[in-house]
């Protein structure tokens, strides 16, 4: 099996392929048969066993620590990402309760504000609530779904940006919406509809595909004015050349959430010498 | 044979007791497995072709772990370390593939 090369040292790859067994034991074999060479028998063999069985103890302990291991970091890994996605339920969780007991404080505030003020100065806080889009409201109106298209049917990216998204709702202003919102967020006076990275964002709250668009008013006339817009034009000839969805529907009722309030940090009311009643109801200011 | 009890008592030691692997050692018990496996391949093919040596079997388990665990520490250090283990891996696997096959013409003739 072994012959004598002129090389000793065969080549890299013949040998990978060829010697698979470790040559030592051919060497060991020659030797012990060589005259005087084996050394059978006596204690030698015992030991021989010995280190044998030891060996095959530890390579045993190595598998074994090895399987064991593997088998503890396996859930470990699996649990630290299903803890993280628990992490993310539960702050989303927290987040829609948040809104949702703002929004019940604020409309708790507004009824205590009414039962104990009535008319006056409070009416004009609440026509002010409901045109700058913060009291939650209902009424016919048209929904518009838009989704991108379906991944991999074209290359050149079916992609919905912002600016789309922005023209839409412009549209829908001009054509007589009096409440928008998108994927249940409210659009304010101060909203930007924005983008990061592959979603919009809306008052600065991801919404996802597909989003809903809701816009209340005459469900007919909505729909009359904003056919000819140019973002609804636009929507259109995406749904066409990308296959974009983009389906618009009547709706007899639609309610949508109120929006969050605006903190003003840096405006204030300038002071004034004393409220004059009369002056309040003089012209509340037209959207 | 006891060579074939101590493996499988090492097995169940090593799988019952969940003992704790020190994270310095993270990196270098597959390549310790892997040359355990040659080895061990290596020496069972040996036993068949009436070859076998036990200073042999030892010295060469040995020194393939500590070698294998060198080459990967060096390739940490040079910043190669997953291309040494997958070079280590896959040197190791040929002469596994190797052995097994030998293995195999021995038991089955074919």
């Amino acid at each position: 099996m072994v012959e004598v090369r002129r090389n000793p040292v065969p080549s890299l790859l013949e040998s990978m392929s060829r010697d698979h067994l470790d040559p030592g034991y051919a060497e060991a074999a020659r030797r012990k048969a060589m005259p005087g060479g084996a050394t059978g028998g006596g204690p030698g063999r015992g030991r021989a066993i010995a280190a044998v069985t030891a060996a095959c103890a530890v390579v045993g302990l190595l598998f074994g620590i090895s399987a064991s291991t593997t088998q503890t970091n396996e859930p470990r890994t699996e649990k630290a990402r299903s803890g993280l996605l628990e992490d993310i339920d539960r702050a989303e969780q927290r987040q829609s309760a948040l809104a949702t007991s703002a929004a019940d404080l604020a409309e708790q505030l507004r009824a205590t504000q009414s039962e104990l003020g009535g008319a006056g100065p409070l009416q004009t806080v609440a026509a002010l609530e409901i045109a700058g889009q913060i009291t939650p409201v209902t009424g016919p109106g048209l929904r518009i779904v838009i989704d991108e298209a379906p991944a991999g049917t074209n290359a050149s990216g079916g992609v919905i940006q912002d600016r789309d998204v922005q023209l839409l709702v412009n549209d829908l202003w001009s054509a007589g919406a009096e409440a928008i919102a998108i994927g249940g967020v409210r659009v304010q006076p101060r909203s930007a509809i924005r983008q990061a990275g592959g979603s919009i964002l809306v008052d600065n709250r991801p919404v996802f595909w597909p989003i809903t668009i809701d816009a209340i008013g005459d469900p007919a006339g909505l729909q009359v004015k904003s056919v000819g817009a140019p973002g609804f034009g636009r929507f259109s000839t995406f749904a066409q050349l990308y296959d974009i969805s983009f389906d618009v529907s009547a709706q007899e009722t639609l309610t949508l959430p109120g929006g969050s309030g605006t903190d003003l940090r840096y405006a204030s009311a300038p002071a004034q010498p004393a409220p004059t009643p009369t002056a309040s109801s003089g012209s509340p200011p037209t959207r | 044979m006891y060579a074939l009890l101590a493996l499988i008592a090492g097995v169940a030691i090593g799988l019952f007791l969940h003992p704790t692997v020190p994270d310095w050692l993270g990196p270098y018990l597959p390549i310790a497995v892997v040359a355990a496996l040659d080895a061990v391949f290596g020496g069972l093919r040996a036993k068949l072709d009436d070859i076998f040596d036990a200073k042999v079997f030892v010295i060469s388990f040995v020194a393939n772990v500590i070698v294998a665990a060198l080459i990967v520490f060096l390739g940490d250090q040079l910043g190669v370390g997953a291309q040494l283990s997958t070079a280590v891996v896959v040197v190791l696997g040929i002469r596994i593939f190797g052995n097994a096959a030998a293995i195999r013409r021995h038991i089955f003739k074919a």
